[in-house]
């Protein structure tokens, strides 16, 4: 009978029950039928949120059709029954797809329909979780899908104290399973649902604060998992102070636990490479005489004194590890004051960047060379994670970082030149940009040489021939900078000689850093390099980007056969490239960009390119770049009116809005002209800051006095003169353009345009003049329908003034 | 957010507040005679102004005012009397300018006096924060105008080797007391203009440090302030008129007027441009308060900032603060806390180990009340877990299988050998057996 009916289109809402209970037939098992085909569930859940197939309308509305209404309902009915069924069955497969399906019914169904069955659900769950029997599968399932249940259910309100209620229930038991099991995909969801229940509910963890501190601590410490998992139980570690009250006083405990741990791993790490005191000083730092030092992370028996203490690996590791931790913390926002010990991470930090493995002559005797050796492997690992340390506090603290600032950046530039790692010059490119970003041209005074030098050592790479890799001695350094003009001139010849790999897309990480710095420090301070670093950036960046869209221009789509990510790496590389040249050519420049027609002609011809990310980019930069050759003079005239904003205000103003409405209006129309006239001129003037700004600035103010002198309704004769003014300027400009060129200083250059202006003056714009005229007969008439409504107390000037400062001009 | 305008005069009117859309008087603070330039708002958090005392008083002072109550809330006695006054946008550092010349650094949420140093020969008559706050230019009433990087007064290292300045740029052209400074959007390349009693507004570049143009007005300046275009500058002088300047007009004198503020010619003492709606505001002698439309050069409201005396107005600002909201009551507690102000500002300089706890105070970034979301995770790991059970054919299980096959194989061969050494034995025994009972 069902099957005769028919339906509007695919939306019908008369649909879904049919499409639900279809699903539920033959797609999801039951008691008897047995689960065959895993893959078809996937199509299950794809095509309930598609088609809203859970959703029902609000039973307390009337709906539309009751009869269509009550069937939707049963087969909702019936798909909650048939999960509970299968949530309760013995077998594993049965029990997990209940279980999942649960969770997709969570994130799904109508609110009513939750409310009423979530108690439900949540304790079927649980107790699948408490099981000992139930397999590792089911409780993966359960964990997700109660995380599920419960940020469904912190989005209802009213019920707050029940969810935390729930939540705190399960908090336990898993951590009790995370005890007992070290399996990764259960470890994994649980630190999903713990996490979840930590920024949901935090109030859950009140009275299980310290085990499950201990617990995830002593996870972090035996190290047993994958690094990834690592990570994730650090960044749940993170968040666990939001969980006691919340406040500050709970995060710098955390952080002081963290910091001593990491400390005390060094101790011991470092033995031998370097002084011993400074380790004591740092604990000392971190707990001052005479106050109490915290328990140590994880509680009581913090597993620090056990007999793994020569595995370096492990060591590195647990360190790692808790800087990760104290990195997410910094990051992660906070809902009250913190007290960032700042002094004690950026010691933290420097103490790592300072060793690098080699033995202080004091030291040598007590040290195999098997030692140095492990311990000379995973150095970097440790360097990279003290770096991530150091981005974390400057990026925690900002502008506040001021008074440390200094320290940073001879920390930061003195590593720079010790560090020949790429993944460790990544990372100090991105704290250089960080500081950059947050201090802007006081930080850009003080590193952009070194920026400068080093991202130019990294670049040089690219246009050098693959002989000559860059070394990162100083030796090397002092020579690109010296002679980097003549060396890419030379590579074209030193090409042919030698074997280079052409086109060959290899790792531009690097690259990519050192250019996205280039651009941060182009962008804060352009122009305080003009006598110093600007014309060496201007000159690589265009090398770099030329070379980097030389030949063919990447595209990812063509690439599809390579399952790596080596093309997708090329398009980042290029724009990275395009990015740093085009702020090369905007960033403030006393004369004309020197690759102004390199910069249009790479940007026309990148602009039809098929890879979309850098076709768009490059209409961007042609865009910004129009600003630069138009310079913009900004009038008034665009402003809103303000009649709308004050209406009913006071005194005499209100009067005055009328005439104020009609100028505008009667206004625009001969603007326009006569900005675009003058505009024309514009254009030719060399893109000398000082001179465009110059030039535009006399045109609000002309403008306005005409304005004026038309409101006034002085003699024609002074509108005709403040019209000539305008109008023939673009006779003249070739003339300006000379003035300019020959004198680049700007006083001297204003004398230029000042001679413009009075050449300008003896010829006549007709068309313009005519327009005018109207306009000022129109304005002219307006004012005297309102009579003399010119108060006294409104002040305005007498056309004497005017007339004055333009025989200024004149003379 | 809301935005409203603030004055403050120096005679103790109080620090009135306007909404800026619909005028109305908002809170007014009370106890305030605060000298020029002397008023600003702590980022978004608070208000603080210097306080004009009497010369016999041995040190100055500085209050705080919550924006939700009218009392001060916290007094600072700073070692002398302190005129200009500035805080950076983000709210963590004030400075201040002394009568003596010295300029003093101060963090807000310790109350720290982090620097102090002699800044000027005279009293310091204004403070203002470069675009990106790194930068700290200061005016005096020696005619000085000199710009400070915050990071290299800290960096006492450097300097000690290279023996540099303090400053970074000294401007000396105007020969009598500077009494406003304005610094444009340029970034790096800003222009600063600073305005005079000598009569005279400069322009100076601060990527070239030096002066570009300096332009002669009919009186002195009093104020200053920016249209946001950056082609053109707006002077309130003495003589009771609103000037507008030109960066870098033709004419060495400006002689436009937006307009004058009274008839009995009281001078014009602080200006301020207001983004929201492109406002004008001016203050002027009399305690009048003028909303000016720049574009039509006409004044559209005005207000009166003392109801008794009528004492100048001399400090006008636009500021915007968070709206304390009224919500649920588990944030109200927060809230509590926030608005509790920071301590006073210390007096003198820490010395010794103390100077440095390490310790940095960081507010919660704004709007972190907002309610939190998690995401839904069941719909993914439906299809990580299926395609996981798909592969148990695959990879895993097949290596699996081969290495189950070898120890099978090899258990096999193990077999053989028990059995074969087992066989042995029991031949031997069996020999030894009959031998035995042959025997």
């Amino acid at each position: 009978m069902a099957s005769f009916e028919r339906f509007d289109d695919m939306c019908d809402p008369r649909m879904k029950p049919k499409i639900l209970r279809n699903l539920l037939s033959e797609h999801v098992p039951n008691e008897k039928q047995p689960l065959v085909d895993f893959q078809s569930l996937s199509k299950v859940v794809s095509t309930i949120s598609t088609h809203k197939l859970l959703s029902e309308p609000p039973s307390s509305s009337p709906d539309h059709k009751k009869l269509q209404a009550k069937p939707s309902k049963s087969a909702v009915d019936d798909w909650v029954e048939r999960l509970l069924a299968l949530v309760s069955s013995d077998m594993a497969d049965k029990c997990w797809v209940g279980v999942v399906l649960i969770g997709v019914t969570c994130q799904e169904c109508s609110s009513d329909r939750f409310f009423s069955l979530y108690s439900v659900w949540f304790n079927s769950l649980l107790s699948l979780i408490k099981n000992p029997a139930s397999s590792r599968i089911v409780r993966v399932a359960s964990c997700t899908s109660i995380s599920d249940l419960l940020t469904r259910l912190s989005r209802f309100t009213n019920t707050k104290k029940e969810a935390v209620s729930h939540a705190s229930k399960v908090v336990l038991p898993i951590i009790k399973l995370l005890e007992e099991e070290s399996s990764e995909a259960l470890c994994e969801s649980i630190a999903h649902l713990l996490s979840t229940i930590v920024t949901l509910f935090p109030a859950a963890f009140h009275s299980s604060y310290d085990k499950v501190e201990a617990v995830i601590a002593s996870k972090i410490f035996s190290a047993k998992t994958s690094s990834n998992m690592l990570k994730r139980f650090a960044h749940f570690l993170a968040l666990l102070p939001k969980a006691n009250k919340g406040d500050a006083g709970s995060w710098s405990l955390m952080m002081q636990k963290l910091l001593i741990s990491i400390n005390v791993h060094l101790n011991n790490f470092f033995q031998g490479l370097e002084d011993e005191t400074i380790g004591k000083k740092a604990i000392q730092r971190l707990v001052p005489p005479g106050k109490d030092s915290p328990l140590p992370l994880g509680g009581q028996d913090g597993a620090l004194d056990d007999a793994s203490w020569n595995s370096e690996q492990l060591i590195v590791s647990r360190v790692s590890t808790l800087m990760f931790c104290s990195s997410t913390m910094l990051t992660s926002s906070y809902k009250s004051k913190l007290n960032i010990p700042v002094a004690s991470l950026l010691s933290l930090v420097e103490r790592v960047l300072v060793v690098n493995g080699s033995l202080p002559r004091a030291m040598s005797p007590f040290m195999t060379g098997i030692q140095q050796e492990l311990v000379c492997a995973e150095l970097p690992t440790l360097h990279s994670s003290a770096l991530e340390l150091l981005r974390a506090t400057i990026k925690c603290i900002r502008s506040q970082v001021l008074p440390y600032a200094a320290s940073v950046v001879r920390l930061v530039s003195s590593y720079f030149w010790k560090c020949s790692l790429p993944e460790l010059r990544i990372k100090l490119y991105s704290i250089i940009k960080t500081l950059l970003k947050s201090m802007g041209v006081g930080m850009a005074m003080q590193l952009a040489n070194e920026v400068v030098s080093n991202a130019s050592v990294d670049l040089e790479g690219f246009d050098a021939v693959s002989s000559k890799t860059p070394s990162l001695t100083n030796n090397a350094v002092l020579k690109s900078c010296g002679k980097k003009r003549k060396h890419s001139a030379n590579s074209g010849a030193e090409a042919e000689n030698s074997a280079v790999e052409v086109g060959v897309p290899h790792n531009h990480s690097l690259k990519i850093a050192a250019l996205e710095a280039l651009e941060t420090l182009l962008n804060t301070a352009g122009a305080l390099g003009l006598d110093s670093w600007r014309e060496r950036v201007d000159n690589l960046l265009m090398t770099t980007a030329t070379n980097a869209c030389e030949g063919r221009w990447a595209n990812a789509e063509t690439y599809h056969h390579l399952p790596n990510k080596s093309s997708t790496d090329l398009v980042e590389f290029q724009l990275a490239a395009l990015r740093a040249f085009l702020a090369s050519l905007v960033s403030p420049s006393r004369v004309r960009p020197a690759f102004l027609a390199e910069g249009h002609e790479l940007f026309q011809r990148g602009k039809l390119q098929a890879e979309m990310k850098v076709a768009e980019f490059c209409a961007h930069a042609l865009m910004s770049l129009e600003v630069v050759i138009h310079p913009r003079a900004l009038p008034l005239d665009g402003l809103p009116s303000l009649s709308s904003q004050f209406p009913q205000s006071n005194s005499l103003a209100s009067q005055k809005h009328n005439t104020l409405g009609l100028n505008k209006s009667d206004r625009s129309a001969v603007d326009g002209s006569v900005l675009s006239n003058l505009w024309l001129a514009d254009v030719d003037v060399p893109a000398n800051s000082e001179v465009q700004r110059s030039v535009d600035t006399t045109l609000p103010l002309r403008e306005a006095k005409r304005l004026k002198v038309g409101n006034d309704l002085v003699g024609s004769e002074n509108v005709q003169q403040a019209d000539d003014v305008l109008m023939k300027v673009p006779e003249s400009a070739v003339e300006s353009l000379t003035h300019v060129l020959d004198r680049d200083d700007d006083m001297v250059s204003e004398e230029g345009y000042r001679e413009v202006v009075s050449e300008t003056q003896e010829g006549e714009g007709l068309a313009a003049k005519d327009s005018l005229m109207e306009e000022v007969a129109a304005v002219g008439k307006k004012q005297e329908s309102l009579g003399e409504s010119d108060d006294d107390s409104v002040p305005s000037l007498k056309a004497d003034d005017y007339l004055s400062s333009d025989s200024d001009i004149e003379s | 957010m809301e935005i409203s305008v603030i004055a403050s005069s120096s005679i103790d009117g109080g620090i009135g507040s306007w909404d800026l859309k619909t005028g109305t008087e908002q809170l007014r603070f009370k106890q305030c005679a605060s000298p020029s330039h002397g008023l600003t708002a702590v980022g978004d958090k608070f208000l603080a102004a210097s306080q004009l005392r009497n010369a016999s008083a041995s040190s100055g002072s500085i209050f705080f005012w919550s924006w939700n109550k009218p009392q001060v809330e916290v007094r600072s006695f700073p070692a002398e009397s302190v005129n200009a006054l500035a805080a950076n946008r983000e709210g963590t550092y004030i400075v201040g300018g002394g009568a003596s010349g010295d300029i003093f650094l101060w963090e807000v949420a310790s109350g720290r006096l982090l620097k102090k140093w002699h800044g000027h020969y005279r009293s310091v008559t204004c403070l203002v924060f470069s675009g990106d706050d790194s930068l700290l230019v200061s005016g005096s009433a020696d005619g000085s105008v000199r710009v400070w990087s915050l990071l290299r007064l800290f960096d006492d290292l450097q300097r000690q080797q290279q023996g540099s300045t303090l400053y970074e740029h000294d401007f000396n052209e105007h020969t009598t007391s500077v009494t406003d400074i304005v610094i444009d959007y340029g970034g790096c390349n800003a222009f600063i203009v600073s305005a005079s009693e000598d009569g005279t507004c400069k322009v100076w570049s601060l990527s070239k440090g030096r002066l570009l143009r300096n332009i002669i007005f009919p009186a002195a300046i009093n104020a200053l302030a920016l249209d946001p275009g950056g082609s053109f500058f707006y002077a309130g002088s003495t003589d009771s008129k609103i000037y507008v300047g030109a960066l870098n007009s033709s004419s060495d004198y400006a002689t436009q007027s937006l307009g004058s503020v009274s008839e009995q010619g009281k001078a014009v003492t602080c200006l301020a441009y207001c983004a929201d709606g492109n406002l004008l505001i001016s203050g002027s002698e009399d305690g009048v308060i003028c909303f000016w439309d720049p574009k039509s050069r006409r004044l559209v409201r005005t207000f009166s900032h003392g109801k008794g005396p009528k004492g100048p107005v001399n400090n006008i600002q636009v500021v915007r603060r968070m709206v304390v909201g009224n919500s649920n009551k588990a944030q109200s507690s927060w809230k509590r806390n926030v608005s509790s102000l920071p301590p006073p500002l210390e007096k003198y300089e820490r010395t010794g180990d103390d100077t440095m706890d390490g310790i940095v105070i960081v507010d919660p970034p704004p709007l972190s009340d907002v309610p939190v979301y998690s995401s839904y995770h069941s719909a993914d790991l439906i299809n990580e877990q299926v395609r996981e059970l798909q592969q148990q054919g695959s990879a895993a299980t097949e290596i699996e299988m081969e290495r189950l096959k070898l120890e099978y194989k090899k258990s096999l061969q193990m077999n053989d050998q028990w059995q074969k050494n087992y066989e042995n034995l029991l031949q031997v025994v069996m020999e030894e057996e009959l031998n035995g009972s042959s025997n």
